[in-house]
């Protein structure tokens, strides 16, 4: 029995869980540019990381992620997100649905030599911070679907201190390097999630 | 009442995790553990960039503080330039290398160079870089079990972290269904084995000279925390300045089929009762020990490398206490190293017989069976310390450190610190880098380019696994 006292709101803002985390410290140490490496490096290397991370913890979870259950992209009260599809018409899609698009586009770009190349004499196309932008904001989207519509699952599975402190490290990324777009932030849970970070000093940078 | 303290919005939630399928916790507790190791990595990471740094900044430095004049200076400051150009390449490049995906098609054959028991090696061009590299197929099925994998590379970890100039450099590892692929160093001067068929065998002098360098190398694994188990002359590698390494020992360690407890047992076991049938085996030795030494070491060179390919392996230079099961530690490889200084000086092994199960049972009772040819001239030094290495373990010589063995009069005048800058006794002829003279090629001439059943697609990739590698590359790759 939860003794809630405002039931409305979200368990991932509450007391202890707003609290839960993996890791203590800045995490300026491993996001600011390291002297003397390449921008678009770091950044690729960061998004890999990320997508890697975050679909291990999606992947934990998935088998309750139904299009039943979620048949749209929710991330806040009234707050869907929405696909751009083939003839560029704004859709929206059940979660699940949405969230394999994403993995499955976020994959095919990291494999994609032209993008993200890894071979001696490739190198970074001029459009790469753009593509960077694009992947962050849909990564974005997921962290903000599973904090909204799944927190309970992960706190059912003890995971909240590490996905706490994946995102944290995620915007923490995305404030440094610019990538985070406004529009996708105001009116979702973890918008609300990142101002109560930012003044209780989670979030320094 | 604990409930006064705590914040108005605390919630107690009851955590169910049985509400979810049986996969989802070991998925929760995989994807905990990837993330805990990546900060543990990450913050490792950064603390070794700012430290590569720091070193250039401060070689840098001190140059300056010894400039006289501005042309000089101009010049010094043109060359901190350029190293930080380079170290911003190099820390580019690692960044770059965490998300490479390696696969054999990123590899052109050039030579199959050598075969062992669970595969082949190979020399081989990364195709982006042309760099060269060493690359052993280890057959996965063969391998005793698949769960040990992880052990494997654990232990691969600690080696990649700890360079030594003894131990082959490893730089990638991949795998698809049916092999794991190493990439290593190529060291282009053949192994030990090859060059002992080649000479017979060596003077006292040139034996101390490889007898040193390998008490070194032995004891740099057991510093790493090691027991190789398998020393032997074709584990035994020459690089091309002809000094000597091991090569990667993390295989070793409980890996192969034949160092199973239960894979000796089954061995000796069978050796036993073919004994008994055959109670002649006794005069064979002596028939054997009548041999002329020229033929003896001819026999033992024609079946020499037969036996290296085979899945049996040779079992000449294992110490006794490994087959009798008692337990056994480090100093199973100094007597390894005995068995080798014996062969070395004579020309064969101690205790070679016409089969395995012979050699196993001669191992077991060295007491009656370690025997010195009356036709070959052996100081009294170094009789004593084959003598010392090949004994019970409670009197072995290096039981307590390789110390012990190092102060044995055999190793009288030789410089500890200094023997791998010295020129060493047979240094490689190469033509090229990719010369494979040393090596004899022509025995392979019908293995296949590609390991058979090999994915030559890339559609199996593998993450490089190259984490902790950094200070290797820069020392060999740049
Ligand atoms: N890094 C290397 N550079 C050059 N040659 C090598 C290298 N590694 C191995 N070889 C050659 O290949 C032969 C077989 O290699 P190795 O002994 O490692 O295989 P193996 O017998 O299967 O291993 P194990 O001793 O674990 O059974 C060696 O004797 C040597 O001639």
């Amino acid at each position: 029995p939860s003794s809630n006292s405002n039931p409305s709101k979200p368990l991932f803002l509450c007391q202890p869980f707003v609290k839960a985390a993996l890791v203590k410290g800045s995490f300026k140490t491993i996001v600011v540019l390291p002297k003397h490496v390449d921008v678009n490096e770091w950044v690729a290397i960061n998004l890999f990381d990320f997508f890697h991370n975050l679909n291990a913890f999606y992947g934990v979870i998935s088998e309750t992620v139904t299009i039943e259950n979620n048949p749209t992209m929710s991330a806040g009260v009234n707050f869907d997100y929405t696909w751009i599809d083939q003839s560029r018409k704004l859709v929206k899609l059940p979660a699940p649905t949405y969230i394999d698009y994403v993995m499955v586009w976020v994959q095919s770009l990291l494999n994609d030599e032209l993008v993200f190349p890894t071979k001696q004499h490739n190198y970074f196309q001029p459009t790469f911070p753009s593509s960077a932008k694009h992947i962050y904001k849909q990564l974005f989207r997921v962290f903000a679907h599973l904090y909204w519509a799944h927190f309970t699952s992960f706190l059912h599975l003890s995971l909240e201190g590490h996905l706490n402190s994946l995102f944290a490290h995620f915007v923490a990324f995305g404030t440094e390097f610019d990538l985070i777009d406004q529009r996708d932030v105001n009116g979702s849970g973890v918008g609300e999630l990142m101002k109560l970070w930012k003044d209780q000093g989670t979030l320094d940078l | 009442a604990s409930s006064a303290q705590k914040p108005a919005d605390y919630v107690y939630f009851k955590r169910e995790p049985q509400l979810f399928s049986r996969e989802a916790i070991p998925r929760a507790t995989a994807a905990k553990m990837r993330l805990e190791q990546h900060y543990k990595m990450a913050v490792e990471h950064a603390i070794e960039r700012n430290q590569r740094r720091i070193e250039t900044e401060k070689k840098h430095a001190m140059r300056q503080n010894q400039v006289s004049s501005s042309a000089e200076l101009a010049q010094i400051q043109q060359r901190r330039q350029v190293a930080f150009e380079r170290l911003g390449d190099k820390e580019t490049h690692f960044v770059r290398l965490r998300r490479t995906k390696i696969g054999l098609d990123d590899f052109k054959t050039v030579k199959v160079i050598g075969k062992g028991a669970f595969g082949e090696v190979r020399l081989v061009q990364k195709k982006d870089t042309g760099k060269i590299y060493a690359m052993k197929t280890l057959l996965k099925s063969e391998m005793f079990k698949k769960d040990q994998l992880a052990h494997v590379r654990a232990e691969r970890d600690v080696l990649a972290e700890n360079k030594s100039p003894w131990v082959v450099n490893l730089y990638y590892s991949f795998q698809d269904a049916k092999y794991l692929y190493l990439l290593m160093e190529f060291l282009p001067g053949g192994d030990l084995m090859t060059m002992l068929i080649k000479y017979d065998t060596f003077s006292e002098d040139v034996t101390r000279f490889y007898m040193a360098e390998c008490v070194l190398a032995i004891e740099a694994v057991h510093t790493l925390g090691f027991v190789h188990r398998d020393i032997k002359p074709d584990n035994i590698l020459i690089d091309k300045k002809g000094h000597v390494k091991l090569t990667d020992f993390g295989l070793s360690t409980g890996f192969h089929k034949k160092h199973t407890a239960q894979y000796y047992q089954r061995l000796l076991d069978q050796g036993g009762s073919e004994a008994k049938k055959d109670r002649n085996s006794v005069a064979i030795d002596k028939i054997n020990l009548t041999m002329s030494r020229h033929d003896q070491i001819q026999t033992w060179k024609t079946n020499r490398r037969k036996l290296a390919y085979s899945t049996v392996g040779t079992p000449d230079y294992i110490a006794p206490e490994i087959f009798l099961q008692q337990g056994y530690n480090h100093s199973c490889d100094w007597w390894s190293l005995g068995a080798i200084m014996f062969e070395c000086l004579v020309g064969y092994p101690p205790f070679c017989a016409e089969s395995a199960h012979e050699t196993y049972r001669k191992i077991i009772s060295f007491r009656e069976h370690l025997y010195f040819p009356d036709d070959v001239q052996l100081s009294f030094e170094a009789e004593d310390l084959i003598r010392r290495l090949m004994c019970a373990p409670e009197y072995r010589l290096g039981r307590n450190n390789a110390a012990e063995i190092k102060q044995h009069p055999f190793f009288a005048g030789v410089d500890w610190s200094c023997i791998r800058q010295i020129d060493a006794p047979f240094v490689p002829h190469l033509r090229s880098i990719t010369d494979t003279s040393y090596f004899p090629t022509e025995e392979f001439e019908s293995v296949p380019e590609t390991p058979a059943g090999a994915d030559v697609t890339g559609d199996s990739k593998d993450l490089a696994f190259m984490g902790y590698t950094f200070r290797r590359m820069t020392m060999n790759e740049f």
